[in-house]
């Protein structure tokens, strides 16, 4: 497989089929190749080979995504830049990644001091360009996630990795788009889960149906899905547990997948989901962004594949040529059966933390696996493996806290709340009081109930020093730009004497 | 019950979810005249609006709506 000669061949054969739907608006990949093609003479003319990073304002529009493909066909990788952010913050990631070209879509762009590509003022330019050789070794693209010292970390991810990544999705016959498929792509571009939303299909002449800026999402997903009818969904589980209390009025037979990632997903919501979906298949992936999106799946099906830990549904196995392993503290591979943290080896994983030597030294490591030296990337999630080699999600290992002294997983306590609350939205966390010691919480979304029987039941299933000893009722759980809950935000609800 | 009514209920629900009543609402204030009101805050202030007043929305209207009017329209049809 060659990743851009296929997305190459796709955007030329397919050219009366439809690409997008941006703002309620069809784009063919005739239309879309030609903003491709203008956007790539100007990075032609204006950028010398040897820079390989551009600085690209996410907007939801052609040129935008355009400029992806025109940038990937020039050999070059993006580094995304969304406009919702502190301008501050994606000056000081231009600075971390030495980026002074730009490519920009908006009607006035806030980059004046950099080399900016207007997307929208291009002109069309008449002619045909071809296809250079792309290296491999060079990056697709950098994502910047937040980091714990406060400066934000970048993720390479070369044309080798993401290659990797399509490979190993087109080798599974479980999960294949066709070029009549409609698929949903909800995500900022700086988050990768739009790159699977937006790549797949470009690759198949599938059409990608976005949302606008200005749209409520949630609802808007679902308008998608009704009325355009949408028959491929990516999604996080959050997306579901706002639309939860109007699953009776969903009945989307057309939806054919419907892949989850980014967090936690859930056997009760799975299963109630999967009744509004009836003619689909649902994937559990599980992926860090250092290992390209995507690192392996379960096929969830609420009467055959339900295999869950704490109400979490199993991440299933890896894809393509990665290697799970489970580690100690020591980087010692552990037994099946036995929690520790999941490392993750092969053509996925990242090169390493953009400029962090220290980091890296940390997160990655060498290690003889089958006869091999690999190197692994450490996930900092908690898993262990079945007996079946299915493997099963615990939680974040910076989850783990000590109360007491003992160590404690706080998905242990959201299970056994949730499984005696019927509520899907819980969250513990540990609270630090004013004497410097950890005290567990418990975040619940919803109106406030009598928490006696609750309480008494986790009592039937914890030690004593696993019981939450603050409880808080909160009309609806704080979330991050990603859809997943913002715990750090959730802590400040809770102020302790 | 009366417009203005249901305009001041949900003026409520804004300030309660948004912790600022800085807005003029009118029948065609949207979203993004008021500073907060996107996508999260938007499903709280729904879930308000349903708790206060003993309604449950229709996904269907919910997905229709687009200004302060809509919303109005809808309060009215579910009480």
């Amino acid at each position: 497989m060659n990743l851009i000669e296929k997305l190459y061949n796709s955007l030329y054969t397919n050219t009366t089929s439809k690409a997008f739907y941006i703002n309620e608006v069809f784009y063919t990949y005739k239309q879309l190749q030609q903003v491709v093609e203008n956007i790539r003479y100007n990075i032609q003319q204006q950028i010398n080979d040897s820079v390989k990073l551009i600085g690209l304002v996410t907007n939801n529009d052609l040129e935008t995504y355009a400029a992806i493909l025109a940038l990937w066909f020039e050999g070059k990788g993006y580094v995304p830049l969304n406009s919702n952010n502190p301008i501050e913050r994606n000056k000081h990631i231009l600075e971390l990644t030495d980026v002074i070209h730009i490519i920009d879509s908006s009607e006035h762009s806030n980059y004046s001091e950099y080399q900016v590509i207007k997307s929208k003022y291009l002109e069309s330019i008449t002619f045909t360009l071809k296809l250079p050789h792309v290296n491999l070794k060079d990056l697709a693209y950098v994502l910047f996630t937040s980091g714990s010292t406060g400066t934000p970390k970048g993720v390479p991810i070369s044309f080798y990795n993401l290659n990797s990544f399509v490979t190993a999705i087109d080798k599974d016959s479980n999960f294949r788009i066709v070029n009549t498929d409609r698929c949903l792509q909800m995500f900022e571009l700086t988050f990768d889960m739009s790159v699977v939303s937006y790549l797949l299909p470009l690759l198949e002449g599938a059409c990608i149906y976005t949302i606008p800026q200005k749209a409520i999402k949630y609802f808007y997903v679902f308008k998608l899905i009704k009325e355009q009818k949408l028959t491929v969904l990516t999604l996080v589980a959050s997306i579901i547990h706002y639309l939860k209390p109007y699953f009776e009025e969903i009945n989307a037979p057309d939806v054919r997948f419907c892949s989850f990632a980014g967090g936690s997903l859930y056997t009760d919501i799975a299963s109630q989901w999967s009744s509004c979906i009836p003619n689909c298949k649902i994937f559990n992936y599980y992926g860090p962004t250092e290992t390209t999106i995507y690192s392996g799946y379960y096929p969830y099906n609420k009467h055959t594949h339900t295999k869950s830990h704490n109400g979490i549904i199993s991440i299933g196995t890896p894809m393509g040529d990665l290697n799970y392993i489970i580690v100690d503290h020591r980087n010692n591979e552990l037994p099946i059966g036995k929690t520790g943290e999941l490392c993750i080896s092969g053509g996925q994983v990242t090169s390493g933390y953009w400029k962090n030597e220290t980091r890296n030294k940390t997160s990655f490591f060498i290690k003889m696996v089958d006869n091999r030296n690999q190197r692994f990337y450490k996930t900092g999630d908690l898993c262990y493996k079945d007996k079946d080699g299915n493997f099963m999600y615990i939680g974040r290992s910076d989850f783990q806290v000590k109360i007491r002294g003992f160590r404690v997983e706080l998905a242990e306590i959201e299970h056994h709340a949730k499984t005696i609350s019927k509520k899907v939205n819980i969250i513990a966390l540990d609270v630090i009081n004013k004497l410097g010691n950890a005290e567990l919480a418990l975040a619940i979304e919803g109106k406030p109930f009598d928490d006696t029987d609750m309480i008494s039941y986790m009592k039937t299933k914890m030690p004593d020093y696993m019981i939450p000893t603050h409880i808080k009722y909160i009309e609806e759980l704080p979330h991050n730009m990603n859809g997943k809950v913002d715990r750090k935000t959730l802590k400040t609800y809770f102020k302790l004497d | 019950m009366k417009k203005q009514e249901i305009l001041k209920k949900i003026e409520e629900a804004l300030t309660t979810t948004l912790e600022h009543n800085n807005f003029e609402l009118t029948e065609k204030t949207t979203a993004e005249d008021v500073d907060g009101w996107e996508s999260v805050t938007h499903m709280m202030i729904i879930s308000e609006l349903e708790n206060t007043l003993s309604i449950k929305f229709k996904l269907m209207d919910l997905m229709n709506m687009n200004n302060v009017g809509d919303l109005m329209r809808i309060i009215e049809k579910e009480l």
